[in-house]
C-alpha cells in the first residue's frame, strides 16, 4: 500500500517537474511559428508563419546554414577527440595512482578555477603567434581547429572520468594483464566498453558545451564564413527591430542537434542495464 | 566490438584530416580588391551598407565588398581585443561604431583610425556629430545615422482625452506628464515604458541641455551637475505620476507599444520600424519633438539617442580603397540617402540629404506626417556633446544611484558618492577635445 | 627484478595517457593564467600598459559594484547549489527504478532545458516572468499571489528568478551524471535490501548515496565552480540588473573587458579574486569528500 502511494507521489512529482521543464521549450516552438509582432505580444497559440521565418532566415545575409555546419563540425570533432584524450587521462590517474600523478591531478583541477573570460585576451595573443610557427599555423587564430583544441582536454572531463574510474573494478584490469593484454588494449577494449553509460554522459555534455560555446569562438573566428551558430544568433538579436519570429526559429533549429545526440545516447543511461559491471 | 573500435579510430582520423583541410591560415586581407565591413542589425545598418556596396560597385567594379553582420557587443569585444593586441589580421577595414563608444577607441587607439579630412568635412554633417568624432580639428569618421529623438505617440489616445496634436508640440516634461495622467485616467493606458536597468531617458535629457556625465575635459561631472539633477528629478516625476509601465528588456519594450499598453515612445527615431510593425495601429500615431526640461534654461526640444558612424581602421591594409568607398557613399551620396530613407527609414546626418525628395514624403502610418523632414530638421538642432570614453561604465554605476534616489535616498549625497566611485573607476581622464 | 621493470613500464605508459592532456592544459590554461596574473598588476588601456603594483587590488576594496557582484555570486552558490544537487539526486534515484513507467519521458523532459540554447532560454524566461507574463497569470489564477510579482525589475525577486533559472537549466545536467553513475551499482544489492525489507529511503541512504559518493563530490565541486563563474544567466536574463542587483563576478569581468573602455589589468585582478575563492572552497570540499577513500 505504502509502495503504491509512494509510486503515485513519485509520478506526480516527476510529472510536475517535466511540465515545468518542457513548457518553456514548447513556448519556444510556438514562437518560432509566429510573426515577430505576435511574439512580442506574447501569444501562446501556434501561428502559421514557420515557413516564412525559415525562409527569411535562409535568405538573410547571416550565413545561418554555414554557421550550423561550422558548429557541427567543431562539436563533433571536439567530442571525439575529448573522449580519447581526456578519458585516458582520467583513467590513468586512478589506475596508475602515484603521489606525483595525484599532485599533477590536483594542479589540473586548478585550471577549472579561473573564469574563462579572464583567459581570452592572453589566449588570443598566444594563438596569434601561431601563425608564424610552422605546423602550429593550422590552429592559429581564425581556424575551426583553434576552437576544437581548446575543448579537447578539460579539467572538467578529466575529473569526471577519474571519479567514475574509482567505481571501476580494478580486478578486471588485473585479469586482463594476466591474459597478456597491453595497457592501451586494456583501456580501449576493457575500460571503454564497460563504461558506456559514462561515455554516453560525457559525449552528450561535451557536444552540448562545444555547441553552445560563445566567448572563445567570438574572439578567434573572425571571418564571416567561419563563425558558429551562437555568434550568428547573437547577431540577430542585436537589432533596433529584431525579428523575433525569425530568431526563435533560428534558435529552435539550433537546439535540434544536441537534442538528437541526447536521444541517441540516452539508451545508455537506462536503468537496469546489468552487464555494465561484468562487461 | 572490434568494429566499434575501428569506427572510432576512423572517425578520429577523418576528423583530424578534415580539420587540417578546412582550416585556413587566416584570410589574406591585403589584396587591394577587397574590403571588409562590420556592422550590426541586419534590418537597418546592414541593409544600408549593402545598398552602398551596390552603388559603389557601379563606380568601382573591381572592388569586392564583404559585409559581416555581428552583434554590436561582439564588434566592441573584437575591436578591444584585437586593437589592444596590435593584431590587425582579423579586423575589418571599415567598422560601424556607436557614437557613445567612439571617444573610447579614439583615446586608446588614435593611431589606428584614419583621418577623414581629405574626403569629407565636418560641416557636411549635422553639427552635433562633431562632438563625437573630431579631435584637434580633425574628423576621424563618417557620421552615419541620426539618433535624433522624438516622442512617438498615439494621437488617437491623446485626442480622446481632449488634448490636441498642437498640445504635443513644444512639450515640456511637465506638460507631457500632465497629458499622460489624463490618458491614464481616461483610457487606462500608461504613457511610456521605463526599464530600471537602462536610463536612456536621462541620457537624452542631459543632451537636451548640452550636458553629460563628464565635462569638457573628461572628468566626472556628477555631484554638481545641475542638468543631471534636473533629469533625475524629472525621471522621478514620471514614475511618481503612476503613468509608467516597467519593462526589463527590448522585447517587452517593443511589445508594450505594439500591443497598446504604452501610449508613447520617447526615444531615437530608429524606433520607427518597430512602431510601424503593428499594422493594425496604422493612422493612429504621430511624432512630436522631444520634451525639454522647463526648469533648466539650457534644455531645448532636441536631443539624440544612439546613432553611429563609419570608421576606417588604417592598419588593416586597405585604407585608400576603404576611404574611397565611404567618400562615394555615406560621405556624399545624397541619392543613396534618398533611397535609404524610404527603404529602411534611415535618417542621415548628411545635411544635404535632408533636401532629398523622399524626406518630404508623408507617411501614412503617422497620418501623413512628413516625419523624415521633421527628423532631419530636428537633427540640425541637437546640441553637440562629447560623450567621453566611459559612458557605459558610468551609466552602469548611475543606474544604481538613480534607483537609490528613487527609493528615497538624498540626491546630493548619492550623487556625491557616485562621483567618488566614478572617479576611481575612470581614473585616466584624458578625453580629447575639439 | 621483473616486478621493478613492470612497474617502470607501467609508469611510462601511465604518463603517455596523461601527457597529451597535460600539454594542452598547460599551454592553454596555465600559460594564459600566468599572463593574466601579470596583467593584474598593470593598468592602462590597450597597448599602453604600465605596472602599478597592487593598485588594482586596492581598488577592489572600494568598488561597490564588485561588492554587489560578490554578494550575488555567493548568494547563488549557497542557496542554489544544494537545492539543485538534492533535486537531481532525488530525481535520478527515482528514475533508476526499473519498474517505473514513463521513465524515458521524464528523463528527456527534465534534460530538455539543458539542450535549449542560451538565447532561447533567456528570451523565454524574460517573457514568461514579465510582470504581465504567463507565470504571474497562473500564480494569480490559483490565488497564490494577489498582485503580479515584478520578477525582473525588483532587486529581490530578480535574484530569486536567477536561482530558479539556473536550477531549471542545470538539474537535468546533474541528473545525467547521477544516472550514469548509478549504472555501476549492481541490482543485486538493491534486491538483497528489498528482501531485508528496507524502505526506499533506507535504500537511498545506505546504498545509493555511498555508491555515488565520487560522483556527488564531482557534481558538487563542478556546480560550485560553475556557479562561482556564473555568467550566462546574469548577462542574458536580467542583464545583471535591475541596476546591478543580480550581476555576477564573471559578468562584471566581462563588462570590464568588453563593454567598457577596456581595463585589462583591473579585470584580471577581479578574476584572481574568484580564483582564490574557488581554490579555497574546492579544497575544503575535496578534503571533506576524500576522507573515507
Amino acid at each position: 500500500m505504502i509502495k503504491k502511494i509512494s509510486i503515485v507521489l513519485q509520478h506526480i512529482f516527476l510529472m510536475l517537474l517535466s511540465i515545468l521543464s518542457i513548457f518553456p521549450v514548447i513556448w519556444m516552438v510556438i514562437a518560432a511559428t509566429n510573426k515577430s509582432v505576435n511574439v512580442t505580444r506574447g501569444t501562446l497559440t501556434p501561428g502559421n508563419y514557420l515557413f516564412e521565418n525559415i525562409k527569411a532566415l535562409l535568405d538573410s545575409d547571416l550565413l545561418y546554414l554555414n554557421a550550423f555546419k561550422n558548429s557541427f563540425t567543431i562539436a563533433l570533432i571536439t567530442t571525439v577527440l575529448a573522449m580519447l584524450v581526456s578519458s585516458a587521462a582520467g583513467y590513468a590517474f586512478v589506475i596508475y595512482r602515484s603521489k606525483v600523478r595525484d599532485m599533477v591531478f590536483n594542479i589540473i583541477l586548478l585550471s577549472m578555477m579561473i573564469p574563462f573570460a579572464a583567459l581570452l585576451v592572453p589566449l588570443f595573443r598566444l594563438f596569434g603567434k601561431f601563425n608564424n610557427i610552422g605546423i602550429l599555423k593550422y590552429i592559429s587564430i581564425n581556424t575551426l581547429a583553434s576552437v576544437v583544441i581548446i575543448g579537447v582536454a578539460t579539467a572538467f572531463l578529466i575529473f569526471f572520468f577519474r571519479q567514475n574510474t574509482r567505481s571501476f573494478p580494478k580486478e578486471l584490469v588485473e585479469a586482463a594483464r594476466i591474459d597478456g593484454l597491453g595497457e592501451f588494449r586494456i583501456f580501449l577494449s576493457i575500460f571503454m566498453p564497460t563504461n558506456k553509460a559514462v561515455y554516453a554522459a560525457a559525449i552528450v555534455v561535451t557536444f552540448m558545451t562545444s555547441w553552445n560555446s560563445y566567448l572563445w569562438p567570438l574572439i578567434t573566428l573572425q571571418s564571416a564564413d567561419k563563425r558558429t551558430l551562437p555568434l550568428v544568433i547573437a547577431a540577430m538579436g542585436s537589432s533596433y527591430t529584431p525579428d523575433y519570429g525569425m530568431i526563435m526559429t533560428a534558435v529552435f533549429l539550433a537546439t535540434l542537434p544536441t537534442a538528437l545526440i541526447f536521444f541517441l545516447m540516452q539508451k545508455q543511461f537506462v536503468a537496469g542495464m546489468t552487464g555494465s559491471v561484468k562487461g | 566490438m572490434r568494429i566499434k573500435k575501428l569506427i572510432v579510430f576512423l572517425l578520429a582520423g577523418i576528423t583530424i584530416l578534415s580539420l587540417a583541410a578546412c582550416s585556413d591560415t587566416g584570410d589574406n586581407n591585403n589584396s587591394s580588391d577587397k574590403i571588409t565591413i562590420w556592422a550590426w542589425d541586419e534590418s537597418f545598418n546592414i541593409k544600408a551598407v549593402n545598398k552602398a556596396a551596390e552603388v559603389y560597385a557601379e563606380i568601382n567594379p573591381d572592388v569586392e565588398v564583404e559585409v559581416v553582420t555581428m552583434a554590436q557587443n561582439d564588434i566592441v569585444a573584437m575591436l578591444n581585443i584585437s586593437l589592444s593586441s596590435g593584431a590587425y589580421d582579423g579586423l575589418p577595414d571599415i567598422v560601424l561604431i556607436e557614437d557613445y563608444r567612439v571617444q573610447g577607441y579614439l583615446t586608446a587607439y588614435q593611431n589606428d583610425f584614419s583621418v577623414m579630412t581629405d574626403i569629407a568635412s565636418a560641416d557636411d554633417f549635422a553639427e552635433y556629430k562633431t562632438g563625437v568624432n573630431v579631435i584637434d580639428g580633425k574628423m576621424y569618421g563618417i557620421p552615419f545615422d541620426s539618433g535624433v529623438a522624438a516622442v512617438f505617440y498615439r494621437l488617437d489616445l491623446v485626442e480622446e482625452t481632449g488634448y490636441a496634436q498642437a498640445d504635443m508640440e513644444d512639450l515640456t516634461w511637465d506638460k507631457y506628464i500632465e497629458i499622460g495622467k489624463a490618458i491614464k485616467e481616461k483610457t487606462g493606458t500608461d504613457l511610456l515604458t521605463l526599464d530600471p536597468s537602462e536610463i536612456g531617458q536621462i541620457r537624452m535629457m542631459l543632451q537636451s541641455a548640452g550636458a553629460w556625465y563628464t565635462d569638457e575635459d573628461g572628468n566626472a561631472d556628477i555631484a554638481d551637475n545641475q542638468a543631471l539633477k534636473d533629469a533625475i528629478t524629472t525621471y522621478k516625476k514620471l514614475i511618481d505620476a503612476g503613468i509608467v509601465k516597467k519593462v526589463s528588456d527590448w522585447n517587452q519594450f517593443v511589445g508594450a507599444f505594439n500591443s497598446g499598453e504604452a501610449a508613447s515612445v520617447p526615444t531615437g527615431c530608429w524606433i520607427s520600424p518597430s512602431v510601424t510593425s503593428a499594422d493594425d495601429q496604422s493612422g493612429k500615431w504621430a511624432v512630436a519633438p522631444f520634451p525639454r526640461m522647463a526648469e533648466n534654461p539650457d534644455s531645448i526640444n532636441a536631443t539624440s539617442f544612439g546613432g553611429s558612424g563609419w570608421y576606417v581602421l588604417k592598419n588593416v591594409g586597405n585604407e585608400e580603397v576603404a576611404k574611397d568607398f565611404l567618400k562615394e557613399t555615406f560621405a556624399s551620396n545624397v541619392d543613396l540617402m534618398n533611397q535609404l530613407v524610404e527603404e529602411i527609414n534611415l535618417v542621415s546626418t548628411l545635411t544635404a540629404a535632408g533636401e532629398a525628395e523622399n524626406y518630404s514624403k508623408g507617411v501614412e502610418f503617422y497620418g501623413g506626417q512628413e516625419i523624415f523632414k521633421d527628423f532631419a530638421a530636428w537633427t540640425e538642432e541637437v546640441t553637440p556633446v562629447n560623450y567621453g570614453k566611459d559612458t557605459y561604465y558610468i551609466e552602469d554605476m548611475m543606474t544604481e544611484a538613480v534607483q537609490r534616489i528613487l527609493n528615497g535616498a538624498d540626491m546630493d549625497k548619492t550623487l556625491s558618492d557616485c562621483q567618488t566611485q566614478v572617479e576611481a573607476a575612470v581614473a585616466k581622464g584624458g578625453r580629447k577635445s575639439k | 627484478m621483473n616486478k621493478k621493470k613492470v612497474m617502470e613500464s607501467f609508469n611510462r605508459q601511465a604518463w603517455i595517457f596523461i601527457i597529451p592532456s597535460m600539454l594542452l592544459i598547460i599551454s592553454f590554461v596555465f600559460y594564459p593564467m600566468i599572463q593574466a596574473f601579470i596583467t593584474s598588476f598593470q593598468t592602462g588601456t590597450g597597448t599602453n600598459l604600465s605596472v602599478n603594483g597592487i593598485d588594482n587590488y586596492k581598488r577592489l576594496l572600494t568598488d561597490t559594484t564588485f561588492r554587489k557582484a560578490l554578494f550575488n555570486t555567493l548568494l547563488y552558490l549557497f542557496v542554489q547549489v544544494p537545492i539543485m544537487i538534492i533535486l537531481a539526486l532525488v530525481i535520478s534515484s527515482m528514475l533508476n527504478n526499473k519498474k517505473l513507467k514513463f521513465k524515458g519521458f521524464y528523463r528527456t523532459a527534465i534534460f530538455l532545458p539543458c539542450v535549449t540554447s542560451l538565447v532561447a532560454y533567456s528570451i523565454i524566461f524574460k517573457s514568461l516572468f514579465a510582470a504581465d507574463g504567463f507565470v504571474n497569470a497562473i500564480l494569480m489564477k490559483v490565488h497564490l499571489i494577489s498582485e503580479p510579482i515584478s520578477w525582473i525589475t525588483d532587486p529581490v525577486w530578480a535574484k530569486i528568478l536567477i536561482i530558479v533559472a539556473i536550477t531549471w537549466r542545470w538539474v537535468g545536467y546533474n541528473m545525467v551524471f547521477y544516472l550514469s553513475g548509478l549504472q555501476s551499482v549492481d541490482d543485486a544489492v538493491y534486491e538483497a535490501a528489498d528482501i531485508d525489507g528496507a524502505s526506499a529511503f533506507r535504500k537511498f541512504k545506505s546504498i545509493t548515496l555511498p555508491m555515488l559518493r565520487p560522483i556527488i563530490i564531482f557534481t558538487t565541486i563542478n556546480s560550485t565552480i560553475g556557479t562561482l563563474q556564473l555568467f550566462d544567466e546574469s548577462k542574458n536574463i536580467t542583464g545583471g540588473g535591475p541596476a546591478n542587483a543580480t550581476i555576477t563576478i564573471s559578468h562584471y569581468i566581462y563588462n570590464l573587458l568588453f563593454k567598457y573602455s577596456p581595463d585589462f589589468g583591473y579585470a584580471a585582478a577581479v578574476s584572481y579574486v574568484i580564483v582564490i575563492m574557488i581554490v579555497v572552497l574546492s579544497f575544503i570540499q575535496m578534503k571533506a569528500g576524500d576522507k573515507n577513500d
